[in-house]
């Protein structure tokens, strides 16, 4: 038979904790030694027990409820949902980028018309933005 | 995943995601003792637990309009305040030591027979007090997995640290809780029905030292 002190560690936990090996080798030896198996029922106990207060309830200090519906109340409560909240996003995205590309365009327009003031750091118009910041 | 146990309707959950007012007070009325006791149970002093309550909300409102029904409403509230309790544990160190007068009560019905049920508060009470007064880092994971049914996973992942870590905090937890709620019915016989009665009017109160 299996030694105590080789099922001791295994006495305070879940079945679904063990490997199958484990819960084996625990319920071989429960079964064998009284000593264990009063350990092993003390533990099914406390867990039947602990399971039982997930119904408990605390009552929260006076005034808890009011105040959290209240702060809900200052706050401007949107549930948004967050498809829509990506559909905005990425249109304000796409609203920003067409401002900074066409505000781009129009300072090289307006650099490249009037005779070549555009081109104060040397740097042909026709070099892409990428390239031009490698450059740097 | 058992999660806190509270019944929720979808239609609120529905309702309150499509922004009715009224629904989603109403969701915090139903749920805000459950929120409260879990957080109480994480962070262990009714101040900030009520703090972290709030912040639940707070984080609800905000994700609620992502919540697809996968889990039950109870199960994600859970995983919620889970969430923000472990956060609040980490901004502040627990400054208060667990305070009596907080002990959540019975607001189901455990068992149908009154004696029954009589035993079975009285005997969660003790286990209440016996695990509040576990050492913070073994009190959280026993709370997340014995009480509220989260898998080892699940904990390690909300607490931030391994599984062995977990199950070796469980282990301490189990063991200790055990021996202290023998030693508080050793002062107590059973009777032959299986019972547990006080051996005199005042006994089994005593813990031991």
């Amino acid at each position: 038979m299996t030694g105590c002190h080789e099922v001791r560690p295994l006495l305070p936990a879940r079945p679904e904790e063990l490997t199958p090996e484990q819960a084996l080798l625990r319920a071989d030896h429960v079964l064998a030694c009284t000593r264990c198996a009063a350990e092993a029922a003390g533990y099914g106990r406390l867990g039947a027990a602990l399971a039982v207060l997930a119904g408990f309830e605390a009552e929260p200090p006076f005034g808890t409820l009011e105040r959290i519906l209240a702060t809900l109340g200052r706050r401007r409560v949107a549930v948004a949902d967050p498809k829509v909240a990506a559909v905005a996003a990425g249109s304000a995205g796409a609203l920003l980028g067409a401002i900074l590309v066409a505000r781009a365009l129009r300072q090289r327009r307006r650099s490249g018309g009037v005779g070549g003031k555009g081109s104060r750091r040397g740097r042909p118009l026709s070099v892409p933005l990428a390239a031009a910041v490698r450059a740097r | 995943m058992k999660g806190i146990d509270v019944e929720v309707d979808r239609e609120l959950v529905e309702a309150a995601q499509a922004g009715d007012r009224w629904a989603l007070e109403e969701l915090v009325r139903r749920t805000h003792r459950s929120v409260y006791t879990c957080a109480l149970r994480l962070v262990g002093n009714p101040d900030d637990a009520a703090d972290v309550t709030q912040d639940v909300y707070l984080r609800v409102v905000r994700k609620l309009g992502g919540f697809r029904h996968e889990a039950s409403f109870a199960t994600w509230l859970n995983r919620v305040t889970t969430n923000v309790a472990m956060s609040a544990l980490k901004r502040r160190s627990r400054r208060i030591a667990v305070e009596g007068g907080a002990v959540p009560t019975d607001t189901r019905d455990p068992a149908p027979d009154p004696a029954e049920r009589a035993e079975m508060v009285a005997l969660a009470r003790r286990l209440e007090q016996l695990v509040a007064q576990l050492p913070e880092t073994q009190r959280q994971v026993l709370v997340l997995r014995d009480i509220y049914g989260q898998s080892t996973d699940e904990v390690a992942d909300a607490m931030g640290i391994s599984t062995g870590a977990v199950k070796v905090r469980l282990f301490r937890a189990r063991e200790r809780l055990k021996a202290e709620l023998e030693a508080i019915e050793g002062g107590q016989v059973v009777a032959l029905d299986g019972r547990r009665r006080a051996a005199s009017p005042g006994g089994g109160g005593g813990r031991r030292a």
